[in-house]
């Protein structure tokens, strides 16, 4: 840029003069009494400026830390009953083939006897002739 | 100027209060008239700034202080009222305005067009330009004063010169052998 053409904007740019009157119409609006500065903040609690600047997040952080931890014990729970479901089941079908195994042998015992039981009297005396 | 006058002005005495009007009444005028466009709405600025100034007194640190608050608070207060009131914004430029110190012809024919084709930039550009060419900031304290980064400022600076350059070759204000 043409330093030549910035100096003459800055001449052509000269302040203007305030209208006549500018300074006393400005004194008569004037308001009775100024702001009161207020007190410095550092008066403040710090632990209430804390929690005024990080109340927020911190309870977004303790909310999402305690769905974290909620999910871990219903998924935690959730396992401990199914691990109870299946042990059962395992119970239960261990207890069916042993009443199984139970009946079976019941069976077997009686074949046995079938087996083991002496010949009629008739079948006696037509083997001794 | 020395800073008694501030410390009288905040200890409630009207008399310095009104020299520091006085003082200063110039600048922070000039900055509503050349963004507005207007005589009357730039005196009801001036007079909103002044009036800030009085509430505030007690949070200006230095006459140093004094002179970039208002500034910054006329040029912003500009903006604003030209977002709020986008009309004001193609309003011809009033004739009539006098410059602070007497200017050959040429020079008031050039600072009337100027202020004319200040007029067609962008709000923030005519406030970079005015606190850059009007009141002498350097372009950090321009950025300062505007919430704009340097970048942004300089961006600013560059386009509306060159824009007002060449609105300038065409109205023939000002030699076409001036361009780069």
């Amino acid at each position: 840029m043409s330093e030549n053409f910035e100096n003459e904007l800055r001449r052509a740019l000269r302040p203007v003069d305030a209208p006549e009157g500018f300074t006393e119409r400005v004194m008569r609006a004037l308001p009775a009494q100024r702001d009161p500065v207020l007190p410095p903040v550092v008066n403040q609690q710090p632990a209430y400026r804390l929690v005024k600047r990080f109340g927020i997040p911190m309870a977004f952080a303790a909310a999402l830390v305690l769905s974290v931890l909620l999910g871990m014990h219903v998924a935690r729970v959730q396992d401990q009953r199914m691990a109870e479901e299946r042990e059962a089941a395992g119970l239960a079908a261990s207890r069916e083939l042993m009443q199984a195994l139970h009946v079976t042998s019941q069976k077997l015992d009686l074949a046995y006897q079938a087996v083991k039981t002496p010949p009629s009297p008739a079948g006696d005396e037509e083997n001794r002739t | 100027m020395p800073d008694a006058l501030l410390a009288r002005a905040r200890a409630g005495d009207a008399g310095a209060f009104a020299e520091l009007v006085r003082a200063h009444q110039g600048s922070v005028y000039s900055i509503g008239y050349r963004m507005l466009n207007r005589r009357d709405a730039a005196e009801d600025l001036a007079q909103d700034v002044f009036l800030q100034l009085y509430r505030k007194l007690d949070h200006i640190e230095s006459l140093e202080h004094l002179g970039f608050w208002l500034r910054r608070v006329a040029a912003n207060l500009a903006i604003d009222w030209i977002r709020r009131l986008p009309h004001t914004t193609t309003q011809p430029l009033e004739e009539g305005a006098t410059v602070a110190a007497p200017q050959p012809e040429d020079d008031m024919l050039m600072s009337r067009q100027l202020d004319k084709l200040l007029g067609e930039l962008s709000p923030s550009a005519r406030a970079v330009m005015l606190l850059r060419y009007q009141e002498d900031l350097d372009v950090a304290e321009v950025g300062t004063a505007l919430d704009m980064p340097v970048n942004t400022v300089k961006s600013h600076i560059k386009r509306s010169l060159t824009q007002l350059r060449s609105r300038m070759i065409g109205a023939k204000l000002v030699d076409s052998e001036a361009m780069p």
